[in-house]
């Protein structure tokens, strides 16, 4: 071998040897850049993941969505509901070292209930009368009516516990209270995030960082897993789940979620402000079709926002098989003898929103319904399509509880329903006034089964399935389940040699 | 000569300028609202007009621009709305990773596009020639996103050789890591550009390898070699030259593309990132910097053409 060899050699080496990965660093692929990095103005499942590993809540949720201690070591509660008290953690520490007290809690608060801050939970708090520090480590809440839930909304993704003194940095230098630390942001790239080691719970986190990185283009985030360039995938399309799990070294985690897609039918306008044309379209378009031929059956039917795999589903209601003679008979007594012509608005670049709508399209022709499918970019939903549209594909992420996954879309004042259905039952209203008054779950089971019956009696749009959340892992990624709220919990996590 | 650049200079500024005003026209026309843009879908329309107020958004778009302009003469790229950080960093980060992807695409470009050019030129006919005359075909056909994931696939996945996304500086990584990163998105930047280059400057090369002043050459007995370089190759590049300036628009459209499928963290993703979240000031400041740089790689194109081409620089000087 000449020394010219020798030197090729040693370059060829050099240049194709595998790239090396930074050891008990957890590399997470998702699609889009993160465009905020204040928790409280978060509004996409990137952010969330961000927001759960840099930042803590009072309550945090389990993947079994059941509801823990966090930054709150217990809590006590008032019997009429409206005063709450949360007794904080001693000797947790922000990322900047500073102790975290009472007042840290009562500012973070008030910044997610004040309008300028524009966070996307606020009307979900906005029962909150007053905050009052009792000691540096004990806040209590006094809140305008009775509402059972209250500890359990505090796990939500955005309602983290930021320093008081450290709110105008939170858009480039955030400090948490959460098991990773955050390093730096690039747009387009990656967010850095390094192991806190003064985490308050002994032993966690165990990997050394973690990274955000953005790829936008899924067949790259595909092969980039396969090639060991990435570690976690996160939101595996529903079609590719399949393909992928048979692949060396891939473990591919689907889990039933309490996120839905709908066709949104506005009941303030025709031809849906007629309950008959709603319930027509139920007629027409079987559920099961729906979530095999949009979601190849990644998901499941549901009646409303409350999942299938939730013990609050109401089993005994059937889903029902297409009938698209009923459906048509149903239209012509609602005096459309010859079927309706409607446009379906369905959300461009969301790519399983629109192949819903193309969906029922198809499935909803034979029941009398003529659709036309108009393309809308989804940052022009809210100025052009919420209120205006009679019919439009969107959908929601889980909500931590059951009240606030129904209550604002469903009952007549809700804050989503005001944008969405319009819809007004005044039978639904009551079970949803009285589910929330009470903290037992036997009593609240009741009264969510009732409202299902409601509201397959009188639909207030085309509720179509609770959707399955996909995630890959590289098989040496261990300590990590995909959680149905979408986003990650690392602390136990870790990477095998 | 002096001349001749002060006026090429002139007309870059004039360029930049009205690409400034079509810039700045055009993203006021874009669909969407800024002030919805930073404040989220939840914001109030009272939140909106107050934001709207604030970033002087309701003043008349003279004003607005001026504003923009004198700004960006202080050196001012104005705040990224969404990011909350000023803009003129993030872009001057994306503009030189994006450098480094355009500089190495073009010097690759230029020396192999050439060189086989001249090849082929200097052997028609042969084998040699139509393999590549094939193969300049296909890859001026096939675009670059294609090549972009068939390049991962096979080297990443399959592979396993190369990472498939990203961008390590060498600080970090090394130099090899910084390499390797770049390999497969410099790869599929060049492919098309190299049979482009190549191709022009094969037709160009043989058009003046007939010229009688190469058979003179030839005739006063000049080893082939000199021919070629001295008195065929000069004159055969000035087409070159101006496709190679040209190119580089091609190049920055190609650098959009490779880093969104790469996952590079350059100039083209900053700008997508921009247009995808309205965020205005962003993406005009990025907008316009693209801008000077392709007016730039122009004038250095005039000036390397006038360099070769002693018509241009004379003519122009004494006239």
């Amino acid at each position: 071998m000449t020394r010219a060899h020798f030197g090729l050699a040693a370059l060829a080496l050099l240049v194709f040897a595998e790239p090396a990965a930074a050891q008990g660093v957890l590399r997470i692929a998702v699609g889009t850049s993160l465009s905020t990095l204040d928790p409280a103005r978060t509004t996409t499942g990137e952010e969330y993941i961000y927001d759960n590993l840099v930042f803590s809540g009072l309550t945090r949720m389990r993947a079994d969505l059941s509801v823990e201690p966090e930054l709150a070591e217990r809590w006590d509660f008032t019997p009429d509901l409206k005063s709450w008290t949360f007794h904080l953690r001693r000797g947790v520490k922000f990322h900047s070292g500073r102790e975290m007290v009472a007042q840290d809690v009562i500012k973070s608060f008030e910044r997610i209930l004040d309008p300028a801050t524009g966070a996307a939970p606020r009307t979900n708090y906005e029962m909150i009368e007053r905050m009052t520090a009792v000691d540096p480590h004990t806040v209590r809440f006094d809140l305008k009516y009775a509402y059972g839930g209250f500890a359990d909304i505090m796990s939500d993704r955005q309602v983290k516990i930021v320093p008081h003194d450290g709110i105008d940095a939170l858009p480039t230098q955030p400090v948490g209270t959460g098991p990773f630390v955050f390093k730096s942001y690039t747009p387009g790239d990656r967010l850095v995030l390094a192991r806190n080691p003064a985490y308050w719970e002994a032993g966690a986190p165990k990997l050394d960082g973690v990274e955000l990185r953005v790829v936008p283009e899924i067949a790259v985030r595909l092969a980039a897993l396969q090639a060991g360039d990435l570690d976690i995938i996160w939101e595996v399309p529903p079609e590719q789940a399949k393909a992928l799990g048979g692949k060396p070294g891939v473990r591919v985690d689907s889990v039933a979620t309490a996120s839905w897609d709908a066709a949104i039918m506005n009941s303030a306008i025709a031809p849906f402000n007629d309950p008959k044309v709603r319930q027509a379209f139920h007629l027409a378009v079987d559920k099961r079709d729906v979530v095999e031929l949009t979601l190849s059956g990644e998901g499941a039917p549901t009646h409303s926002p409350i999942p299938p795999n939730h013990p609050f589903f109401n089993k005994d209601l059937p889903i029902g098989k297409a009938d698209p003679r009923a459906a048509r008979q149903m239209l012509a007594a609602a005096g459309h003898p010859n079927g309706v012509k409607v446009p379906l608005v369905v959300p461009a670049g969301r790519a399983i929103r629109e192949k819903l709508g193309v969906t029922l399209q198809q499935l909803a022709k034979p029941g009398g319904f003529d659709i036309e499918i108009q393309r809308v970019p989804f940052a022009r939903y809210n100025a052009e399509i919420s209120g205006k549209a009679p019919f439009y594909v969107d959908g929601y992420f889980a909500r931590p509880t059951v009240d606030t996954s129904t209550y604002p879309f469903l009952h007549s004042s809700g804050s989503w329903n005001a944008r969405l259905f319009h819809y007004k039952n005044a039978q639904v209203d009551e079970v949803l006034d009285k589910a929330r008054l009470t903290g037992k779950a036997d009593e609240q089971k009741p009264l969510y089964l009732a409202l299902q019956k409601h509201l397959v009696d009188d639909p207030p749009g085309y509720i179509a399935y609770a959707i399955n959340f996909v995630c890959a892992y590289r098989t040496t990624v261990q300590g990590v389940a995909t959680h149905p709220m979408r986003w990650f919990d690392l602390r136990a996590a870790s990477i095998a040699p | 000569m002096a001349g001749y650049v002060a006026q090429r200079l002139g007309f870059v500024v004039v360029v930049v300028w009205v690409m400034s005003l079509l810039i700045f026209g055009i993203t006021h026309l874009l669909p969407g609202n800024v002030a919805y843009a930073i404040l989220g879908q939840y914001a109030t329309d009272a939140q909106v007009a107050a934001l709207e107020q604030v970033l002087g958004l309701n003043d008349p778009l003279p004003v607005q621009y001026w504003r923009w302009l004198s700004g960006l003469l202080r050196g001012d790229f104005g705040q990224s709305l969404v990011m909350q950080r000023p803009a003129g960093p993030l872009i001057l980060e994306g503009l030189g990773r994006s450098a480094i992807l355009g500089a190495a695409s073009l010097t690759l470009v230029a020396l192999i596009g050439i060189w086989l050019g001249v090849h082929s030129a200097t052997h028609p006919g042969t084998l040699g020639d139509r393999l590549l005359t094939l193969a300049q075909y296909f890859f001026i056909a096939v675009p670059e996103f294609f090549w972009a994931i068939l390049v991962i696939l096979f080297f990443s996945a399959w592979l396993k050789w190369l990472p498939a996304t990203g961008y390590t500086p060498i600080a970090e990584s090394g130099v090899m890591g910084w390499l390797t990163h770049l390999l497969l998105p410099v790869a599929t930047l060049t492919a098309g550009l190299i049979a482009h280059v190549s191709r022009l400057t094969r037709s160009s090369m043989l058009e003046t390898l007939r010229a009688p002043y190469v058979l003179a050459a030839r005739a006063k007995g000049l080893p082939e070699r000199l021919v070629l370089r001295r008195h065929a190759l000069r004159n055969a590049l000035l087409p070159t030259i101006t496709v190679l300036a040209v190119d580089v628009g091609i190049l920055i459209g190609g650098i959009v593309v490779v880093e969104t499928v790469f996952a590079y963290p350059g100039l083209g993703r900053l700008l997508i990132f921009a247009i995808e979240h309205r965020d205005l000031p962003l993406l005009q400041a990025g907008m316009l910097v693209v801008t000077t740089v392709y007016a730039l790689a122009n004038l250095a194109a005039d000036l390397l053409y006038a360099w070769a081409n002693p018509r241009i620089r004379y003519g122009r000087a004494i006239g």
